[in-house]
């Protein structure tokens, strides 16, 4: 699914990935944790293409396509979905128009006629209560006026939506109450197939509770410092990062 | 007296805004002219003024069913400068609801000052909505003058989609107690066009609130200015006015000038201003990117997502989606007419 290989970045100069290497296979969790500034947020927005950080080396390949070279929007047309950390306000653009045209490029991108309104309604339906939403939000502006928990709700009613191959949760669950966190936890499960993957970015192991990582990564100063099984997660959540920091 | 009262010519038949808005009495003023008197079945009276332009009267405590829309056009049956004015009349407890369009039929370079005075007597409420759509060889200055009664509303929403050099002069005069006058505008240029907005807010007694909303969208090397100033007179306590400006840029070279004043003789009021310019919103864009959306959509969504507050102050909800349809396909750069008429305005 996904091969990093001495993947580089920086922004204004600064040096933040330092030579990330990772294999995702169909089907995987993989749990990325470690401290703040250690570079998980800009490997996810890497990842997802954004353009403030200038990639200064290694590839990527997605499903045998090098991913690097492709726009942020190719990338989510051919399946890759970031859950955003601080999911943006957009007033005036309502759920519904946002979704509705996400969903249409991504058909055309697949050579697929638009949704007709009866099927995108009942699809919106049906992936709302995914994540337990309530109906009115669909005309609401996206994420205008939302509180923490439900934009993270919305991100992943967004995941449902898009059905992506491989999804990048950027600390999904930071800000959460233990209802929001089941909820987020419940729609990714029920959204876990045996052929899409997960890349699930966390500061705490709280999350881990509810989605079982089959593989657990620790990153620090820009380079993973430890892979192992999901006990890492308890391990990091016992000691803290520095016994792993200080062995490097 | 020697009134010289005249009324235009058939208007073209090229020209028809073919579907009105339910419930919507259309009226037509060519190159100042008004085509014909106009009553509506509550009472509301369309007359030519003298000399030009058109005289309304709301009779009072009438509710008007409906709405009035005043279609002003120039072509080239007269090419001169013209220059004319205007009356509406809002009766003591009356209720109304007007809308404004101004077009050009042809290409020439007219140059066109209308005056429309507004008197809005106590307790009577009017919702005022100008659509400008002129090619962009036309200079266009319209100049509001309110007087606002005790007790009164009067909110004017102003769209302004094309032109060459388009002003927009309002002086609200708040004076009675008790009254309220909303102003709030959108102005989208691009190419070489100029948007200019002067707006005077004279809070001349006690208990009276105001508010302002303009945003404008600039692209290539297009102009704007807000001017705007907010008077607050001695003795005009518990004041309420509110003036806010932004500006999206979408191109190093369009430019706003944004003057926000506020001249305060009273000691107890709430008053406050603020102008912004900037450009999209790059945090926003990566978002919709990030779920599919191509980068030129996004953009335009933003845009759109931009003025979406200020067509939300239009309370007419089937104008508001037409509005709302024009200037998206403005912003698209689709944008040549509107919908229902068989023009192409620029």
């Amino acid at each position: 699914m996904l091969t990093i290989k001495g993947l580089c970045a920086s922004i204004d100069g600064k040096d933040i990935l330092k030579g990330i290497d990772l294999h995702v296979k169909p089907g995987e969790i993989h749990a990325i944790m470690g401290p703040n500034g250690s570079g998980k947020s800009t490997l996810s927005s890497v990842l997802a293409g954004r353009e403030t950080f200038e990639v200064t080396g290694g590839e990527v390949l997605y499903e045998g396509v090098e991913l690097l070279k492709l726009d942020p929007e190719e990338r989510a047309r051919m399946g890759i979905f970031l859950g955003f950390q601080y999911p943006v306000e957009i007033p005036g653009v309502s759920n519904v128009n946002f979704m509705k045209t996400a969903i249409n490029e991504k058909r055309k991108f697949q050579n697929l006629p638009p949704m007709t309104a009866a099927e995108f309604l009942k699809l919106m339906r049906e992936k709302m209560a995914v994540v337990e939403m309530d109906n009115s939000f669909s005309s609401r502006g996206v994420n205008v006026g939302f509180s923490g928990g439900e934009k993270k709700r919305n991100e992943i009613f967004q995941m449902a939506m898009l059905e992506p191959k491989l999804a990048i949760l950027d600390e999904t669950d930071s800000g959460l109450d233990i209802d929001a966190l089941r909820i987020v936890a419940a729609g990714v499960n029920k959204l876990k197939t045996k052929d899409n993957s997960f890349i699930i970015i966390t500061h705490y192991q709280r999350l881990l509770d509810y989605i079982i990582p089959d593989v657990v990564h620790v990153l620090y100063d820009g380079r993973i410092i430890k892979t192992a099984g999901k006990e890492l997660a308890l391990e990091v959540e016992e000691r803290g990062y520095d016994w792993l920091i200080n062995a490097n | 007296m020697g009134l010289k009262v005249k009324y235009a010519p058939e208007i073209p038949e090229v020209f028809k805004c073919r579907v009105p808005l339910a419930g919507t009495g259309q009226v037509y003023l060519m190159n100042g002219t008004l085509r014909e008197p106009y009553r509506d079945s509550s009472g509301v009276v369309v007359n030519a003024g003298e000399e030009a332009g058109f005289v309304i009267n709301v009779p009072d405590g009438v509710s008007q069913e409906g709405s009035v829309q005043l279609i002003s056009i120039r072509d080239s049956e007269n090419t001169e400068e013209i220059s004319f004015s205007n009356h509406i009349k809002l009766g003591a407890g009356s209720s109304s609801s007007f809308l404004i369009c101004t077009h050009t039929l042809t290409l020439d370079e007219f140059v066109t000052e209308s005056n429309i005075s507004i008197n809005a007597e106590e307790n009577s409420s009017s919702h005022i909505v100008v659509m400008q759509n002129e090619h962009n060889k036309s200079t266009h200055k319209i100049n509001f003058q309110i007087n606002l009664g005790k007790g009164s509303f009067v909110r004017v929403n102003i769209v302004t989609l094309h032109g060459a050099l388009l002003e927009n002069s309002i002086e609200a005069s708040l004076n009675g107690e008790g009254a309220l006058c909303e102003l709030n505008g959108i102005y989208l240029a691009d190419g070489n066009q100029q948007i200019n907005t002067k707006v005077v807010m004279k809070h001349m007694v006690p208990h009276c609130n105001s508010s302002q909303l303009f945003k404008g969208i600039l692209d290539n090397e297009a102009k704007a200015s807000f001017s705007g100033r907010i008077v607050v007179a001695k003795d005009a306590q518990k004041t309420e006015a509110y003036q806010s400006n932004h500006n999206l840029l979408l191109s190093r070279k369009a430019k706003v000038y944004a003057q926000p004043q506020l001249e305060i003789y009273a000691d107890d009021v709430r008053c406050s201003h603020g102008a912004t310019s900037g450009r999209l919103d790059e945090n926003a864009l990566f978002y919709m990117r990030s779920r599919g959306i191509g980068a030129v959509e996004a953009k335009l969504l933003q845009q759109i997502a931009f003025v979406y507050d200020v067509l939300e102050k239009i309370d007419n909800y089937e104008l508001r989606g037409r509005l709302q349809d024009m200037v998206e396909s403005r912003l698209r750069g689709e944008f040549s007419h509107c919908a229902n008429c068989s023009m192409n305005c620029c």
